[in-house]
């Protein structure tokens, strides 16, 4: 018998519980922690449920962005840059998380999933450090 | 003077440009003896570049599930955990261009002989499918590779892959050296492929090649036993590539991988790093594709696309002339032919030691120049009899006068193959000591004056068969007039020869 990945936990969890809800629910959350511990996959209980989150924002159309810019933005800023990430990935939901950074100088830096939007002053210096350094 | 320097800055910084797309990158999840495994990177494609954040760089060859197998090119000791990786879009290139003709560079195309940058404008792609059957014509024009035995009876032609296999300290590589140092006007760059040699030996041989003066046409491109793995893996692909530049502009390009051994262990232990199913001695399936599509680059161009070649000689370096291995008997199956050195001939003084009898040119015989042809017709046939009643020889002593005969003139012919290394002998000089031999002239010149008489023979003749020698490298065959005044030459020669 082939051994279960992490991926194939998360999906049968996923089959099991998408559509119950209260004590079903939690029954069905403790018999999925129950096989975790048999099968000795306790340990990889985080990655389980990073790709259980995956499968979810999968299901849900939910875009997870980070943004980090120099300096602290304001409210209308932040809507519109979210604005910005629904259309360009076309999720119904995003779900975005605001960082500070002073040492990026200006500009910000998008990351989407794996796709990294670069446009601070740092990232700019040091591309043009490289081109120089040619 | 400054103001000029400011106003190149200037011009620099104008021309800067900044790519503001967004990248797909990942994260190093694991790092381990030259292989990373990354996660994310999704849309990345097989054999793809990637750059890590410390300006390594890295080939993706393992698509996985949820993580990508990356080697890297470079020092790994500073890629650490989490370390982002960016995709650049683009398989693997290196820099291709007439600038690098007498350099040494190494896997990715970076000078490594101290000589300065090497300017070039275009990148070749180290991956490139072989040319197909429409844009190929016979081989049908010869590399002289200088060395008798290999010229007159297994004979290389442009465009040819023909192997050189033997067991350490047989000759392999002085075979390569001496066919590079036989195309000095020849119309041929040489790329010579240095794959996990030690650093001293390829010192060696690239002094032996200025001294040589074949530098003038040659390139080194070399990954060295200190190397990782992924850059003898690396080598042969971007030796290919610098070879098909030339090509592509209509030249002939021989080029030597030395050695395909070692690139078979070089990519065996990728393999099992990148968890890859081991099979027969433990070497993953697709070594057999690892050779055949580099061998396969190796090809004719017809007229209508250029005309170009690439000869191809490979080395394999056997165990105790074991050629039923796995990688032997691939490389065997993939050339156009094989080049067999013998330990036992090494040791004998037959040097270069090559077997006639497993040795091997499939395509070789229309390569050859018809005066050539005419004269080592029968040669090999000739000297695997010799060999055959050498043996049977041994047991009787009643012999009769055929046999002895027969027996006499292997012996010098064997005599007559034999040949000092860095010493390649012009196809004309070939021509007339192998006609003395083979129409009998040698037949009553004691064995240890063999030598003697072709030297003194081949400036004789080079004096007084002028008429000969112009035909033969006019018209690659001589005319009645011609065989008629090298035979008295031969015959005038043998005479005050014999008499000294």
């Amino acid at each position: 018998m082939s051994k279960l990945s992490v991926k194939n936990i998360a999906e049968a969890i996923y089959d099991a519980s998408h559509d119950k809800s209260g004590n079903e629910l939690g029954l069905v959350l403790k018999r999925s922690a129950q096989v975790l511990k048999d099968k000795r996959m306790l340990g990889k209980s985080k990655d389980v449920l990073t790709a259980l989150q995956k499968m979810i924002d999968k299901k849900t159309n939910t875009i997870r962005a980070k943004v980090t810019t120099a300096k602290s933005l304001s409210d209308q800023e932040r809507k519109k840059i979210e604005q910005g990430i629904k259309e360009k990935y076309k999720g119904e939901v995003i779900v975005s998380e605001f960082f500070e950074n002073r040492e990026l100088l200006g500009g910000m830096r998008v990351e989407v999933e794996n796709e990294i939007l670069d446009t601070t002053y740092r990232a700019r210096l040091e591309k043009l450090e490289k081109f120089l350094m040619k | 003077m400054s103001n000029h320097i400011v106003e190149n800055l200037r011009k620099e910084i104008e021309a800067f440009k900044i790519d503001e797309n967004a990248l797909k990158v990942g994260h190093v999840v694991e790092v381990f003896d030259g292989i990373a495994k990354v996660s994310g990177l999704s849309d990345v494609k097989s054999s793809e570049m990637v750059t890590f954040s410390g300006g390594e760089t890295g080939v993706v060859l393992n698509l996985e599930e949820d993580t990508v197998g990356v080697i890297i090119l470079g020092d790994f000791s500073k890629i650490v955990e989490g370390d982002e990786v960016s995709a650049t879009g683009k398989i693997l290139e290196v820099p291709v261009g007439d600038a690098q003709i007498g350099r040494v560079l190494n896997a990715l195309g970076a000078p490594i002989d101290g000589k300065g940058v090497v300017k070039t404008a275009k990148s070749y792609p180290v991956e490139k499918v072989a040319p197909g059957v429409v844009t190929r014509q016979g081989v049908d024009q010869p590399v002289q590779t200088g060395i008798k035995a290999i010229d007159a009876l297994i004979p290389v032609g442009r465009g040819q892959r023909e192997l050189i296999i033997g067991d350490r300290q047989t000759g392999k590589t002085a075979i390569a050296i001496d066919t590079i140092l036989n195309q000095k006007g020849q119309n041929m760059i040489c790329v010579y492929v240095s794959i996990g040699q030690k650093d001293s030996k390829l010192r060696k041989l690239q002094t032996r090649l200025e001294e040589g003066g074949a530098m003038a046409y040659t390139i080194i491109v070399s990954a060295g036993s200190s190397e990782p793995a992924a850059l003898s893996y690396i080598a042969p692909y971007a030796g290919v590539a610098i070879a098909e530049f030339f090509m592509d502009q209509g030249k002939d390009v021989l080029i030597i991988y030395d050695d395909l051994s070692k690139h078979a262990v070089a990519y065996r232990e990728i393999s099992l790093l990148l968890r890859r199913p081991p099979g027969r001695e433990a070497y993953p399936g697709d070594v057999f594709y690892l050779h055949s599509r580099l061998l396969e680059r190796a090809c004719r161009r017809n007229q209508d696309y250029g005309g170009g070649s690439i000869t191809a000689l490979p080395i394999i370096e056997t165990q105790a002339g074991d050629l039923s291995a796995y990688i032997p008997t691939n490389v065997i199956s993939i050339t156009d032919g094989q080049i067999f050195l013998e330990t036992d001939l090494f040791y004998k003084g037959i040097r270069p030691a090559v077997n006639v009898g497993f040795s091997v040119s499939r395509v070789g015989g229309n390569a050859q120049i018809k005066a050539m042809k005419k004269v080592a017709g029968t040669l090999k046939l000739d000297l695997a009899q010799f060999r055959e009643l050498e043996a049977f020889a041994q047991f009787g002593s009643d012999l009769d006068d055929a046999t002895k005969r027969q027996l006499e003139r292997g012996k010098r012919a064997v005599e007559l193959l034999k040949q000092p290394q860095y010493a390649p002998v012009l196809t004309e000089h070939q021509i007339v000591s192998l006609y003395a031999l083979v129409k009998g002239y040698m037949d009553d010149v004691p064995v240890e004056a063999i030598k003697a008489f072709e030297s003194g023979l081949i400036d004789y003749t080079d004096n007084n068969a002028k008429m000969f020698r112009k035909e033969v490298l006019d018209k690659k065959m001589w005319t009645d007039a011609g065989e008629a005044e090298l035979k008295k030459a031969i015959e005038d020669f043998k005479v005050n020869f014999m008499t000294l």
